[in-house]
């Protein structure tokens, strides 16, 4: 029995995150080889909840891997998993992630907490420490949930090595997110109102406004392309449970709201 | 050893048997077919769950010894999330793990006979993701199974289960079951596990038996028991479809015919 530990379970089958420690005297390959990474990911707290974005851009060096990856990543009903990292890992984390709370509550009949989720990353995280120090599997998340019995929501931010840290009214994460780090400081301090009152429809625009600007500054963060119809993941976690904004609403927005210099002077938006 | 003689070991199984029929004899049975949205179990019960989630798509009935439905739900368990995360959510059906994991294990722990057997019958459901077509296992104590895709009865004794077949075919409906309908069909094939067997014999040859007959035994039942229902519903959001209606929707179903 493994007490309703999903790893540990998966343990006992021989499997493990990664290959582990290089063997003694092999120098990490980070610099001969381009890995896949490179994003923009942030949560910011809204009225009804926490909105999770990333953009969709993957790199590899120079090279553009791909560019409809999902970096929010739907761990269960009331809780989202944003990558930033080598995507081999996070995907594979996110996985162990989605199974461990489902197994958890299937076995122990009830929901594994908020904090308990939150240690579970941390956890899985530590793991990956030897992945991470040697240049070629490094994630470092951003992990958003509604705490159904607090009734809010919650942002938490992970260092490589698996520090948990809490967003109070935003996280970011990512290579892109220094250009946007200091806007939502901004925005949050000066702007119209704060982000925590932001209605639905406003925070989603700010966020589009915001992966364009760390697109404009960061190489490795891809914007949106009008042509391909390709636009920001975008999650919203509350109480209701997480839902993805529709590409064909966040075209109509991007119209109206992010090309030219529209809402200038417009309440509640600061960012013209 | 006694039982290294043949004609001893056959004894021992037909002695086992007489034993788990009798320890199994008191369980409440459990109901599952399908409906609209996917599948629906229903029993009646006075204490201990019975329906559980073991994954994504997939439901697991049981009665008998709690100790021994907990051990063969957590096999369950461990067989699925281990399938599930090593291939795909998709690959994990009622099928293999009735064939491969289940089956065996509970045949050779009721054969094995200086080791105590389960004392266990299940049911196992899924919704058919793939297919979009439910599909039904029912375990008996000796290993032996049986799968449906029109829903299938765990009853304590055969002879009740046969009974209540009887009844759960003849109810089963050309339209696909609102959820209203797939729950009144279950609690009254639930019922007939409840009628007198005098009447039973009445009816042997005739037609099965009557709402009106079963509706006034399903009534007294529910004052000494609660109904426990769960469901794999497509239409619900996310990966996992299992989900137990509240109570509201159990009551708004009862209204104008048990309530």
């Amino acid at each position: 029995m493994h007490n309703g530990d999903f790893w540990s379970l998966l343990k006992s089958t021989g499997y493990q995150l990664g290959p582990g420690p290089l063997p003694a005297g092999r120098e990490p390959i980070e610099s001969k080889i381009a890995l896949t990474q490179g994003t923009t990911i942030f949560g910011l707290k809204y009225k009804d909840g926490v909105l999770v974005a990333g953009d969709r851009r993957a790199t590899a060096g120079t090279t553009v891997m791909y560019d409809r990856t999902d970096k929010v990543l739907e761990i269960d009903r009331h809780s989202v998993m944003a990558i930033a990292g080598v995507p081999a890992t996070a995907f594979e984390i996110a996985r162990v992630m989605e199974h461990t709370f489902k197994y958890y509550r299937r076995s122990q009949l009830q929901e594994l907490s908020l904090e308990g989720k939150v240690r579970a990353l941390s956890k899985l995280l530590k793991e990956n420490i030897p992945m991470a120090l040697q240049g070629i599997g490094a994630v470092a998340p951003i992990y958003a949930a509604y705490d159904l019995p607090r009734k809010e929501g919650k942002i938490f931010f992970y260092d490589i090595l698996g520090a948990e840290f809490e967003g109070v009214e935003f996280a970011t994460s990512g290579s892109g997110s220094p250009a946007i780090r200091g806007v939502l400081h901004y925005e949050n301090r000066w702007g119209a109102r704060p982000l925590a009152d932001l209605p639905e429809e406003e925070a989603i625009t700010l966020t589009m406004r915001l992966l364009e600007t760390a697109a404009e500054f960061d190489s490795a963060t891809g914007g949106s392309n009008r042509e391909a119809h390709l636009y920001p993941v975008i999650k919203l976690v509350t109480r209701e449970g997480v839902r993805e904004i529709p590409q064909k609403e966040l075209e109509s927005l991007y119209a109206n709201k992010v090309v030219g210099r529209p809402g200038v002077g417009e309440p509640g938006l600061s960012i013209g | 050893m006694v039982y290294d003689e043949p004609y001893r070991w056959v004894e021992a199984v037909r002695n086992r048997r007489d034993y788990l029929e009798e320890q199994l004899s008191a369980g409440s049975p459990i109901v599952a077919l399908p409906f609209q949205n996917g599948v629906l179990m229903a029993t009646l019960g006075a204490g201990t769950p019975k329906l559980y989630e073991v994954y994504d798509q997939i439901a697991f009935g049981g009665i008998g010894h709690p100790a021994d439905l907990e051990k063969l739900r957590n096999v369950v368990l461990d067989s699925a999330h281990i399938e599930g995360f090593n291939r795909s959510p998709v690959d994990v059906t009622v099928r293999r793990l009735m064939k491969f994991i289940l089956a065996p294990m509970v045949k050779q722990a009721f054969e094995e006979v200086l080791h105590a057997p389960y004392i266990a019958k299940i049911v196992l459901a899924e919704i058919g993701i793939l297919s979009g077509q439910p599909l039904f296992f029912h375990l008996n104590y000796d290993g032996v199974f049986e799968e449906d895709e029109r829903g299938v009865v765990l009853a304590p004794t055969a002879l009740m289960g046969e009974r209540m077949n009887g009844f759960l075919r003849a109810a089963g409906e050309t339209h696909p079951l609102s959820f209203k309908e797939a729950l009144q069909i279950a609690l009254r094939t639930w019922a007939v596990s409840q009628l007198p067997t005098d009447l039973e014999a009445e009816k042997q040859a005739g037609a099965p038996p009557t709402p009106e007959e079963l509706d006034p035994i399903l009534k007294r039942s529910l004052e000494s028991h609660t109904i426990e229902v769960a469901l794999l519903d497509r239409t619900q959001p996310g990966s996992s479809k299992y989900r137990i209606p509240s109570q509201e929707e159990i009551e708004k179903a009862l209204k104008g015919w048990l309530k």
